[in-house]
């Protein structure tokens, strides 16, 4: 038993290894640097102690950062709700034989395998005005104009947009799987005894899905917090403040401004928040589960 | 059998040429790094282009060191070379420096000082190559006490351009003057220029071309539209170091700023009262997507980086309004000009950037003779007419380039004569910070989401509190 236990530790060393290096190490180092008060381009640019809390405090304060992170879950919860909205009507569609299905299941995943900066640059090739096709034809099919340059909703909507454009496919695919392997036996009974679609939908599809759902929304709510190379090619996070979700302002904060101390402490912080949201809708969603079976 | 002959001869001839007749020199020299590869990131512009592509073959056909300039874009190159050179790793052995970073690269002690170790290097010393050579432009990227830290790779003002096909058609100047009263010229004041502006989006309109009356380099996301307004638009009004007072380093006029001074007000209030006259995408776009507008005919006037100039005028590949181009000073404020003149300011921007070394570097030595290499006077004529630079004095003086400057409508002749009107930046080593903290208060006035009062007042505070919090108001 020992035996096998030190060939189980011994193969899992190398990815134990290269999670503390590649993940524990540079937290710790980031949770650190964020008690500091540093900036290279200072007159002294050494790290300086000002206390535990210096720059959480100053970050509670900061409207900028507090607005990007409402902006962000803002952003988080319209994309998941038309994803997976989105995602569920595709992936019923699919369970279901029609012409080109195979065409279509293709063409529809090819988003998933493009690069987020390459996104960014194929919606703003498509979209900025002047020279993309899709303001040309709103402006001369329905009299719209597009310019998400001047438009801070339109700037908004576009990202979102975007972000459903490349993950529906991920939200499709995911719940397809779930979908095929659910077991077929309820859905006979509920036949027999006279359920319509609708009610068998309710509540027999949705309820079997929950452990499936439950992974997509955690996978998507983390990436959509984390949003930044799209946003990055396509607005720049403006105009204005309009798109400059946390990740975008963090980043500017810690490389353009080099406020390395401050910009730390802002990740760790929005760490923490991102964790705890999660944590609360896992609770939710697994409470309801509890009370629904 | 003799086009091979002529091959080879020509290929000695083009080898002794760019080699400055010392073609030995650079083999010997290169002998002992042969087989080295030398990596370089920079800014993806018409200059670096040439370097990577044309002159790095040279260089390694010469002394067998291989470069690998990567060009990329103007963040992206930021970003990877200071992230290499802070952390130490020694991925590049060569980076652009923008004339504008010089003084924090300098500050942080990033670059290797070229004029010691080729002094501590004798044999590296390439013979025919002097730092004398270049232009006034080398001076920034000195330091206090006279010593080299990067080699200048490009050099540029910005001017105006205007579309001569435009302001020279009979009914257009037929119409302006019936609709203004005065004749239609490139401008030469503002009022002028907003006329011109105006006039030409209708006249444009009226005739069913896809062309608006000016640039405005105006991306709402980017820092391209702050540096237009700091750097162009800013100084043509008298707005000078980005309003901040040298000595105090305070931007506010409450504490003897000017950023949000009358002239600096002015100055965005005529900026963003350009828009209605800018083609659809100015307010996305940045330095690039201004000079790819002008060159594709959307454009009958602006400030257009000279980068981008010579192309313009002369690339009939990429140009759409080749032979169209002319090019003239800027407008500017009353008594702006004899400032910039008597050396109390400056018109618009001096722009362009050096290779450098970073401590990191594995290759120094290598690395220094690259450097020497594109340093040589034989190979800044072909540059120059390629990337619209030169760093050289000896350069105007080219056949090769006077032909092209008389295409572009006098580029090169109006760098020469009047360069010393234009300034580089400020010397802020939180060049990068101040910048970005300016940065949302110029998109919020282009949105049109704050006043350009408000906006200046709100850039200002932000301004002073990053020169505060990094320690410089003492």
């Amino acid at each position: 038993m020992f035996s096998n236990n030190r060939t189980g530790w011994l193969l899992l060393s190398p990815t134990i290894l290269i999670l503390i290096l590649v993940g524990l190490v540079p937290f710790f180092y980031v949770l650190y640097v964020g008690f500091f008060k540093w900036n290279p381009l200072a007159v002294d640019p050494s790290m300086q102690f000002e206390g535990f809390g210096y720059n959480y405090r100053q970050l509670i304060f900061d409207e900028v950062f507090l607005s990007s992170i409402w902006r962000s879950i803002r952003f988080a919860v319209v994309t998941l709700f038309f994803e997976l909205s989105l995602g569920f009507l595709l992936a019923l569609s699919l369970l279901s034989s029609f012409p080109l299905k195979s065409f279509f299941r293709g063409v529809h995943t090819l988003p998933l395998v493009i690069a987020p900066i390459v996104v960014g640059s194929i919606f703003k090739l498509f979209t900025v005005q002047g020279l993309g096709p899709l303001p040309h034809f709103l402006k001369d099919f329905f009299g719209y104009t597009l310019n998400y340059g001047l438009n801070a909703d339109q700037a908004f909507w576009m990202i979102v947009i975007m972000d459903i454009w490349h993950w529906t496919p991920f939200v499709t695919l995911t719940l397809l799987a779930g979908l095929s392997a659910l077991p077929q036996d309820p859905y006979e009974s509920a036949k027999i005894d006279g359920a319509n679609n609708f009610q068998i939908f309710i509540y027999i599809t949705i309820p079997m899905m929950v452990p499936v759902l439950i992974v997509v929304i955690f996978i998507r709510l983390m990436d959509s917090l984390k949003i930044v190379d799209e946003v990055w090619m396509l607005t720049g996070g403006g105009p204005g403040y309009a798109t400059r979700f946390t990740g975008i302002h963090i980043w500017k904060e810690v490389f353009e401004k080099r406020f390395y101390g401050f910009g730390s402490a802002m990740s760790i912080l929005y760490l923490y928040i991102t964790i705890v949201i999660c944590w609360l809708l896992y609770s939710v969603m697994v409470s309801r589960g509890k009370s629904e079976n | 059998m003799k086009k091979l002959f002529i091959a080879i001869v020509a290929s000695i001839f083009s080898f002794s040429a760019m080699a400055g007749g010392h073609a030995e020199w650079w083999k010997k020299a290169g002998a002992p790094y042969a087989g080295t590869v030398l990596q370089g990131v920079a800014e993806n512009t018409p200059p670096g282009q040439f370097a990577g592509e044309v002159l790095a073959k040279q260089f390694e056909e010469l002394t067998g060191i291989k470069v690998q300039l990567e060009n990329t874009s103007w963040d992206s190159m930021y970003d990877k070379a200071i992230k290499d050179m802070e952390a130490n790793s020694g991925i590049y052995d060569f980076v652009y420096i923008e004339q504008d970073i010089v003084y924090d690269y300098l500050n942080r002690d990033f670059l290797v000082n070229i004029t010691e170790g080729l002094a501590n290097n004798p044999d590296l010393q390439a013979p025919g190559v002097s730092l004398d050579d270049f232009t006034t432009f080398i001076d920034y990227f000195k330091d206090g006490s006279g010593d080299v830290f990067g080699v200048p790779m490009e050099a540029f003002i910005k001017v105006y351009l205007y579309r001569k096909d435009l302001f020279e058609a009979a009914d257009a100047k037929a119409a302006f003057r019936a609709q203004y009263g005065y004749g239609l010229s490139p401008a030469t004041s503002f009022d002028q220029y907003r006329d011109n502006a105006e006039f030409f989006t209708h006249y444009c309109a009226d005739n069913g071309m896809e062309c608006w009356g000016t640039t405005v380099q105006g991306h709402t996301g980017h820092p391209a539209s702050t540096y237009e307004f700091l750097e162009s638009i800013g100084p043509s009004f008298g707005l000078y170091n980005w309003g901040v007072n040298m000595d105090t380093y305070q931007s506010c006029v409450e504490n003897g700023g000017q950023l949000n001074g009358g002239r600096a007000k002015a100055a965005l209030n005529f900026w963003t009262q350009l828009l209605p006259f800018a083609p659809p995408e100015a307010l996305q776009s940045t330095w690039s997507e201004v000079g790819a507008s002008f060159a594709a005919g959307r454009a009958a006037q602006g400030w257009v980086y000279g980068e981008n100039a010579a192309w313009i005028a002369t690339d009939a590949e990429k140009s759409a309004v080749v032979g169209n181009v002319g090019v003239m000073l800027p407008p500017t404020a009353p008594g702006v000009m004899t400032q910039a003149a008597a050396g109390n300011g400056y018109i618009g921007y001096f722009d362009g950037g050096a290779y450098g070394i970073p401590h990191s570097s594995k290759n120094i030595e290598a690395t220094m003779l690259w450097l020497q290499f594109i340093a040589q006077n034989e190979v800044q004529a072909d540059w120059a007419i390629a990337g619209g630079r030169i760093t050289h004095k000896a350069t105007y003086a080219d056949p090769k380039v006077m032909a092209v400057d008389e295409q572009a409508d006098g580029y090169f002749t109006l760098m020469r004569d009047t360069g010393f009107l234009y300034a580089g930046a400020p010397p802020f080593p939180f060049h990068g910070a101040g910048r970005a903290a300016i940065d949302p208060f110029i998109y919020k006035a282009l949105a049109g989401e704050m006043t350009p009062e408000a906006a200046l007042d709100g850039a200002c505070e932000a301004l002073d509190k990053v020169m505060g919090d990094l320690g410089y108001q003492g």
